[in-house]
Parts: structure tokens; C-alpha cells; sequence
């Protein structure tokens, strides 16, 4: 089985946590992309949203299991092709959260190029904006080093 | 008599067939959060596009701000919506009015 180690610094990634934690419980009952079904009738519509609410929760508790009790001793998180899609779209949930929750102050030109001048922030906006660019990272790094053997078509 | 039950057989056949016929898109809307690398992975995944195909829808979501990913039988295309907004991006169904 194909696993790729990363070591990260547990200084930097900790403080992190807090605010990844908060986002989980934050997208608990809600979608992180709410989606327009307006050609669904309201029963479909219903179980549909419930349906990817549960798989967003499921991705949401993987990636918080990185962060155990290793993590916290040697820094050390581990992907392979069990916990590689669900952290990835897990990723994703999180900072679509934090787009729409903390880095309102930010343009979407901004977010997207991130040419953003981090002295110059609040510390919350800061702290919000440096765990979007960790689970971004999080993200390059399973896509890239993971093949399509384990996430691809 | 019977030529009127006729005709209504008629007009009911054809109605049948234009229900079956009709088409839905399946189109993927911009968003500033998703990276180019993330939204090729999953047209790959979801739809399996090759690396060209997927880059290329990609990078019209981007520059256009939405591309149609797939048009077809409304249960497949109801299927790929779910399959692309689990992976959290905004796609929505739309009738093939082209058809």
C-alpha cells in the first residue's frame, strides 16, 4: 500500500487545530457548499442534503484522526489510500468554511492568487488565513504524491 | 370513433417519445476556494475524464465561470451532480433546451 509521512511543525499546526475543530462543528448540521436543487421535490431534496451532509461529517472526523496521539509526539501524519479522498474533501469543506466565515475581509482575487500581505492582518483573519493555506497544502501534497491508484479515476 | 382513438394513440406516443428524449446538463459553477489541481482530480474521478478533457473543463469553469460536464439521461445527470457536490463543488442540473 502506498502511504506517503509528512512531518509537520508542531508549533506552527497546532494552534491550527482549535480552529479546525471550531470549523467541524460549525458544518456539523450545515453544507460547506450549499447547492442549488431547486428541480428536486422537497422529500428528494431532503435526503439529498442529508446524504452529503453524513459523508461531509465522515470526511471531517478522517482528517481530524490525524491528529493523534502520534501527531502530538512526532509531529508525523500519515495518508494512503483509506484516508486520502475523504481528507481531501475534507480540506476542501474547511476552508470553503473559512472563506465564508473568517476571511470575509479578504476579495476572492486575493484568496485565489494569495498575494496577501500576512503582517498586515488581524490576528484571527491571520490565524484563519494560514490554516486555509495548511489544509490547501494538506491537499497539493495527497494529490500530488498519491497516483491514480489510489485517488484518481 | 375509431379514427379519433387512433389519433389520440398517435399524440400520446409522440408525447412519450419527446419525455424520452429530453436531455439534462450537468454544469459546474466557479468558486474562488477550489484549486485548479483539486477540480481536475474529481472531473477525473467523478466523470472519468482524461487529464486533457478535465483541464480543459477546468479551466473554463475558471475563466468562464461555469462549464457544462455532461448532458444526458436525467437520472445519470441527477447522479454526477450528487457525485461532484459531495466533492463540494457547486453543480447544479439544467435542461438541455439545445435538444
Amino acid at each position: 500500500m502506498k502511504r506517503v509521512e509528512v512531518k509537520l511543525s508542531l508549533p506552527v499546526v497546532a494552534p491550527l487545530l482549535d480552529v479546525i475543530r471550531e470549523l467541524s462543528t460549525e458544518l456539523d448540521k450545515t453544507l460547506a457548499a450549499p447547492q442549488a436543487l431547486h428541480d428536486l421535490d422537497q422529500d428528494f431534496r431532503g435526503a439529498w442534503i442529508g446524504e452529503l451532509l453524513e459523508g461531509q461529517n465522515q470526511d471531517q472526523r478522517s482528517l481530524l484522526s490525524l491528529f493523534d496521539a502520534k501527531f502530538f509526539t512526532e509531529g508525523v501524519v500519515a495518508f494512503d489510500e483509506t484516508n486520502a479522498e475523504p481528507i481531501v474533501r475534507a480540506c476542501t469543506a474547511f476552508r470553503l468554511q473559512l472563506r465564508e466565515r473568517r476571511l470575509k475581509a479578504l476579495s476572492d482575487e486575493a484568496l485565489e492568487t494569495g498575494d496577501i500581505d500576512m503582517a498586515g492582518l488581524d490576528e484571527p483573519v491571520r490565524k484563519a488565513f494560514t490554516c486555509y493555506l495548511f489544509l490547501a497544502t494538506i491537499q497539493e501534497l495527497i494529490i500530488q504524491h498519491l497516483d491514480s491508484s489510489i485517488i484518481g479515476p | 370513433m375509431p379514427e379519433s382513438r387512433s389519433h389520440t394513440r398517435t399524440e400520446t406516443h409522440a408525447s412519450t417519445e419527446l419525455q424520452v428524449e429530453h436531455s439534462w446538463r450537468v454544469v459546474v459553477l466557479n468558486d474562488p476556494v477550489n484549486l485548479m489541481s483539486y477540480v481536475v482530480m474529481v472531473f477525473k474521478k467523478v466523470l472519468g475524464f482524461d487529464e486533457a478533457k478535465a483541464r480543459k473543463h477546468m479551466l473554463e469553469v475558471h475563466e468562464q465561470g461555469r462549464s457544462v460536464v455532461w448532458v444526458g439521461l436525467r437520472e445519470t445527470a441527477e447522479a454526477h451532480v450528487f457525485s461532484l457536490q459531495q466533492w463540494h463543488l457547486t453543480a447544479v442540473l439544467e435542461p438541455d433546451e439545445a435538444r
